[in-house]
């Protein structure tokens, strides 16, 4: 079972990115859960969701909350509070926009920084940072297949009737693969 | 055989397109957090279908007019979360009055009086008992994935019109907010009653319902323990995890169970001998389940997401009824609002092995 925080203010796309990563793994038949912030949080501006799926079609995720999670993804500074649900030996994905590079982290993590508003900018997606951010997990992690997430990417703009962003959004996807090489 | 195709989906959402699957034909509510996205989703979905679908001026409209369809045969489907539900009560008492079977979701929210918006397990007592008025059940599904609400909506329509009785599905907030990996059901054949009323003033509510006339009370009061009697023999339904050797076993439902599967594993895996029972309903309790733990256990721990433990005192019914020699200890741990963390479930285990907490019954 893998476990993934995603954080960060909403409008960020914390809660898209977590999703496609869920997405991801459903559509590779494997019990996936998505669980948003929600209630009070959601109404004032922080944002996160936990995503959890099983490494085999057979795995059950049992508890569907933030446990010890083997990857935060950290849109800002506040987001770095969910390391207190993290393994020590977690990999940090930092968005060094908005994260000073001075930033405390812990010793055990490995830390993978990209700007992703800069990426997102760059791909002419401004909206576009969760997606870079996602780029950079699938590649840096190798939990999936890029042309199968690409493909999966689309699929799930253009059935939300976003279709015409997909190219946009792979662009972005891109990036952010190729910024952790 | 192909394999079905796993999509993600958000409980509530889920709820809503398994009750079309599972034939239902007519929704009446009203919107309320967390169970709105269901009404909004039935909303487009059910004249889709050919169903019909009327946002209500009201809670206490709403279960009018489901009891209203129910009473012509229709399938009929309603939802709410805790406030809401309170005040649909008195039509859920007039409608086991008039033996009409209809289904009910509640997802429910932590808190009392208008509540908060946090998830939590606190309307248990009244959904399992009567919370209106008189003496009547509704049985009460309590899922603890978004397929098994799929799985438990599919089938409560079937249910409820067998045994002409309100089924109740206990959902919590966070399961009608968070997206699971589910498959759909095929649509199912909508088959209505032999009964109903249907417009031409020939059948009537004593025709309906023959329990209707109270003044045959005594008459019928077979008839009305024997629907019930049926249920809680035939509803039995739980999943039981380890608990032939278990000194101890924990009992929860909903998200707290899953919660418990991992804290079993975990203490198990330090060498302590620990079980666990997840009613799938809880009315009918799930006594069959109690009957087979390890005859020797000391102790059972009732997991909740309430503040002053609710499900426990079915616990320690069904711990008399199935080990009546022995006097087991029923231990609860209430936390309150949310869902437990598996470290929050293994503290309070250990701080009963230590003696730091008293049992409750």
């Amino acid at each position: 079972m893998k476990e993934i925080i995603f954080a960060g203010f909403g409008g960020q796309g914390v809660l898209t990115g977590g999703l496609l990563i869920a997405e991801l793994a459903a559509r590779t038949q494997r019990n996936a859960v998505w669980m948003p912030a929600y209630g009070p949080t959601m109404r004032g501006g922080k944002a996160n969701c936990v995503v959890k799926f099983g490494q085999t079609p057979e795995e059950r995720i049992g508890s569907p909350v933030m446990e010890e999670a083997d990857v935060l993804v950290a849109m800002n500074v506040p987001a770095l509070d969910y390391l207190e649900y993290c393994r020590k030996d977690c990999t940090i994905f930092v968005n060094a926009h908005t994260v000073p590079a001075d930033q405390q982290l812990p010793e055990q993590a490995v830390v993978v920084r990209l700007d992703c508003a800069e990426l997102a900018q760059k791909a002419e997606n401004p909206k576009g940072e969760s997606l870079v951010m996602v780029g950079a997990i699938v590649r840096r992690l190798g939990w999936f297949d890029e042309d199968f997430a690409r493909s999966a990417i689309t699929d799930y703009f253009t059935g939300k009737g976003k279709g015409k962003y997909a190219a946009a959004n792979v662009r972005a996807f891109d990036l952010g693969c190729q910024e952790v090489k | 055989m192909q394999m079905a195709k796993k999509i993600m989906m958000k409980g509530n959402v889920a709820a809503a397109e398994a009750a079309i699957r599972g034939g239902a034909e007519f929704f009446a509510g009203y919107p309320i957090t967390p169970s709105t996205e269901t009404l909004e989703t039935l909303s487009f979905r059910m004249p889709e279908e050919g169903r019909v679908f009327i946002q209500a001026e009201n809670e206490i409209a709403s279960i009018n007019m489901v009891l209203g369809a129910a009473a012509c045969g229709a399938r009929a489907f309603t939802t709410s979360s805790g406030p809401g539900m309170a005040l649909k009560q008195e039509g859920f008492s007039y409608a086991a009055r008039m033996e009409l079977p209809y289904v009910v979701m509640n997802v429910q929210r932590w808190g009392v009086g208008l509540g908060m918006l946090d998830s939590g397990q606190v309307d248990y007592l009244r959904d399992t008992r009567a919370g209106g008025n008189g003496d009547y059940r509704h049985i009460v599904y309590a899922p603890d994935s978004v397929q098994e609400l799929v799985d438990d909506l599919y089938e409560a329509f079937d249910v409820s019109q067998k045994y002409r009785m309100g089924v109740l599905i206990l959902s919590e907030g966070y399961l009608g907010q968070m997206m699971e990996a589910v498959e759909l059901p095929p649509f199912k054949e909508i088959r209505r009653p032999d009964w109903g009323l249907d417009g031409t003033g020939e059948v009537g509510l004593k025709q309906l319902c023959p329990t209707y006339n109270m003044a045959l009370a005594h008459e019928l009061l077979p008839v009305r323990q024997e629907r019930i009697n049926r249920v809680c023999r035939e509803m039995q339904r739980w999943e039981s995890v380890e608990t032939e050797d278990a000194d101890y076993v924990l009992v929860a439902f909903g998200l707290p169970a899953r919660v418990c599967v991992d804290a079993v594993r975990r203490l198990r895996e330090e060498g302590c001998k620990v079980g666990l029972i997840r009613p799938k309903l809880v009315f009918p309790f799930p006594y069959d389940a109690f009957h087979r733990v390890n005859p020797n256990v000391r102790g059972f721990i009732s997991v909740e997401t309430n503040d002053l433990g609710q499900m426990v005192q079915d616990v320690a019914l069904a711990a008399k009824r199935e080990l009546p020699q022995r006097n087991v200890p029923v231990y609860c741990y209430t936390h309150s609002a949310g869902v437990p963390r598996v470290q929050d479930v293994v503290r309070y285990y250990r701080s009963v092995l230590d003696g730091a907490v008293k049992e409750v019954y």
